[in-house]
């Protein structure tokens, strides 16, 4: 944290290895909770270029009084994400529309790459796939708190919603995970 | 305390994280045990988050970092450390090794001396020079070696039809009889010198043959004294 706050001050001194630094610590991070939310890597990294791209923007903007630097990428990642889901919501529309129709289509060919699928094991990929499937406000919050591992007040900073809302949400959250992992054949064994 | 299923489905995250006071915790737990509904979900929320818990970090793509850089601040700054680190890995010090090994092969095959190293034999002149002299000393002793190969291989497949064919080895190879004076071919008409001369030549070579390969000894005696 107190690392965090000392690059952002060298790279707003113009220093550009502090900024290679901010990069390097936080990419990987950023990267899994696009991909988590998107389920897509190659929109995952898109999107993890996009958020360090505001942020480069933006930096200036940052005051460590507010939460650490992470919490405040992550909240400029939550907005990214939200912008593209509702972004990319006609097109899932559309996407949708076409799967209904009767067209005999291998699905095989629109499947994942195989890296993905290797990445993948069977629950973890039928987790991901189920994530995918929750709304996004349920989805981030899920994310944030079981798979980030934040606190609940950095949480509620992130979504800037009251402490209830956020416990509701994540308890929302985890409930309809599994009736679609039931509904996807997972079973507690 | 009472307990129902709305507010298990309410505290439920709270259950799995341990945020329930005692009396809270053991009023869940009698409920649960023996509401058919609320058992299966329990169960399946815990197996659930067990899943989530099981997702491994994705390990981004290592382009990602420098696409980063390159669209932010436009050029990714040289790190020498970094670079040196990175020649550490195994299949460049692999690479390195056979191209050195290469190299010296063919300073060696150009005639250079590794004991009394000079410049100058360096130089793409001198090495070409060099190596434009290997080649043609290479290329005669081929050529000598080859001609040398055929002059034997002639010799033995003369003798292997004169083997075969008895009529034309007493055609070709001259006859000698104790009878015959020197400089006679038959009883008849003596031999021109130029004719007697051939067929010692042949004797003696037939000779220095049977010395070169013994094995080749008993059917040239035989030539040579039928």
């Amino acid at each position: 944290m107190e690392q965090d706050a000392q690059l952002v001050q060298q790279c707003l001194q113009g220093d550009g290895s502090a900024w290679e630094e901010l990069v390097r610590r936080h990419t990987r991070r950023i990267f899994n909770i696009c991909y988590r939310f998107t389920g897509n890597r190659t929109e995952a990294e898109d999107l993890t270029q996009d958020v360090f791209l505001r942020v480069y923007r933006t930096v200036a903007s940052y005051r460590s009084a507010h939460g650490g630097f992470a919490t405040w990428m992550t909240s400029v990642t939550r907005n990214l994400l939200i912008d593209h889901y509702r972004r990319t919501k006609r097109d899932r529309v559309t996407d949708s529309l076409d799967d209904a129709m009767p067209v005999v289509e291998n699905k095989e060919s629109v499947a994942r790459r195989p890296d993905e699928q290797a990445l993948l094991g069977e629950l973890s990929g039928q987790v991901q796939t189920a994530l995918t499937r929750l709304s996004p406000e349920l989805r981030e919050a899920v994310i944030l708190r079981d798979l980030q591992q934040l606190e609940y007040l950095e949480i509620q900073r992130v979504l800037e919603v009251p402490e209830g809302t956020v416990k509701s949400r994540i308890n929302r959250g985890r409930i309809e995970l599994a009736r679609i992992l039931q509904q996807m054949g997972v079973r507690p064994a | 305390m009472t307990w129902t299923c709305e507010q298990t489905e309410a505290r439920l995250s709270d259950y799995l994280d341990g945020l329930l006071n005692s009396e809270e915790w053991s009023a869940f737990n009698l409920h649960v045990n023996t509401c058919a509904v609320c058992t299966p979900l329990v169960a399946s929320v815990a197996h659930t988050l067990g899943g989530l818990y099981s997702l491994e970090q994705v390990e981004p793509p290592p382009h990602l970092e420098t696409g980063i850089l390159r669209a932010t601040v436009g050029y990714r700054k040289f790190d020498f450390w970094a670079w040196l680190r990175s020649l550490q890995s195994p299949r460049f010090i692999y690479g390195a090794v056979s191209v050195a090994a290469t190299f010296a092969l063919l300073l060696t095959a150009t005639g250079f001396n590794w004991r009394k190293p000079k410049l100058a034999d360096l130089a793409p002149a001198t090495i070409y020079h060099k190596a434009d002299g290997k080649v043609h000393v290479f290329y005669g002793r081929s050529v000598k070696f080859v001609s040398d190969l055929r002059v034997v291989i002639e010799i033995q497949s003369r003798l292997n039809e004169g083997d075969q064919n008895p009529a034309m080895r007493e055609e070709t190879i001259p006859q000698s009889s104790p009878k015959k004076e020197p400089g006679r071919t038959d009883n008849t008409n003596p031999s021109t010198p130029k004719q007697q001369n051939r067929a010692n030549d042949i004797s003696r070579r037939l000779e220095v043959l049977a010395c070169e390969f013994p094995i080749l000894r008993g059917s040239l005696v035989d030539r040579r004294f039928p």
